[in-house]
């Protein structure tokens, strides 16, 4: 007792650490929350599996989600159009509506890097007959190592 | 008297304890639903259907890429090519940029060749900063 009442700074500071401080928890948490409820788009469509195409000039689309399409092109020679399967003579019908509605509208053509390149000849023809020009050719960033700079 | 002041000490505070909690759920629901923007590529304009020009033969360079993924360059007016690899492409076209900003690349890919040897010479042409660029097919027109 007289040990405890001479050193009472003692006994105030252990009992300050004795808990750990969980009033800025929140603050953590809803700061999380927010970066995380600004950045998500919900998805519209399923993914294809595709190797992308590597290439060292890759920017990022400076387009608002909701004006892109994606044309998806598999390896096995599909074409993958908002879920839709679609022949390749019918992708300009498919487009033309959709840019119709929204002149803003940017294709990003996702195709597989193995596919030959008539597929994707016959796919931009398609988007040129239906108006869309403005095209996006998908692909993912290049090691710089893979080609050395002259 | 002790009674009372217990129950005055319950009740004038607002229960935050739950919130981190609330926050916490929250978080995790937008953590698993979320999916991040990856709209990344190499942009390109085509040209409109009628809207297809003549331009002086001088002033183009042309890329054909052959389905071994091998690229022929042919300049101009010149009957004169030049085989290289696509790695090579880049430096070429910004020679040619230097000599000439108003050069126009035509990359005339074979129907056989497969689209990661175009996209490589397009990377090429893109990255040596030329933004007049024509896509066509070997052996259409």
């Amino acid at each position: 007792m007289g040990l405890r009442g001479g050193q009472g700074g003692f006994s105030r500071k252990s009992r300050a650490s004795s808990e750990i401080p969980t009033s800025s928890l929140a603050d953590i948490a809803f700061l999380l929350l927010i970066f995380f409820m600004v950045t998500t788009t919900f998805r519209k469509e399923k993914k294809r599996e595709i190797d992308w195409p590597k290439a060292q000039a890759t920017k990022k689309v400076d387009t608002k989600r909701k004006n892109i399409l994606h044309i998806w092109l598999t390896r096995a020679g599909n074409v993958w159009i908002n879920d839709q399967d679609v022949p390749f003579d019918q992708i300009a019908d498919m487009v033309r509506p959709i840019y119709a509605e929204n002149r803003q509208l940017v294709i990003e053509v996702r195709a597989d890097r193995d596919v030959p390149y008539s597929m994707v000849n016959t796919i931009t023809k398609q988007l040129q007959a239906a108006g869309a020009v403005r095209v996006v050719f998908g692909t993912r960033l290049a090691q710089r190592v893979n080609r050395p700079r002259r | 008297m002790p009674l009372l002041q217990r129950r005055e000490r319950v009740s004038d505070e607002i229960p935050t304890a739950s919130l981190a909690d609330i926050a916490f759920l929250l978080l995790i629901f937008f953590l698993t639903t979320t999916v991040f923007n990856e709209e990344r590529g190499l942009p390109i304009v085509l040209p409109e259907k009628s809207k297809e020009q003549a331009v002086a033969a001088k002033n183009i360079i042309f890329f054909l890429v052959q389905p071994d993924g091998r690229v022929v360059v042919k300049r101009g007016q010149s009957e004169e090519t030049q085989t290289v690899t696509a790695e090579q492409v880049s430096g070429i076209m910004r020679q040619e940029l230097a000599a000439n900003p108003n050069i126009i690349a035509a990359i005339k890919t074979d129907p056989k060749a497969p689209y990661r040897d175009m996209i490589h010479v397009l990377d090429g042409v893109k990255d040596a900063g030329a933004d007049r660029i024509s896509l066509q097919m070997l052996g259409e027109d």
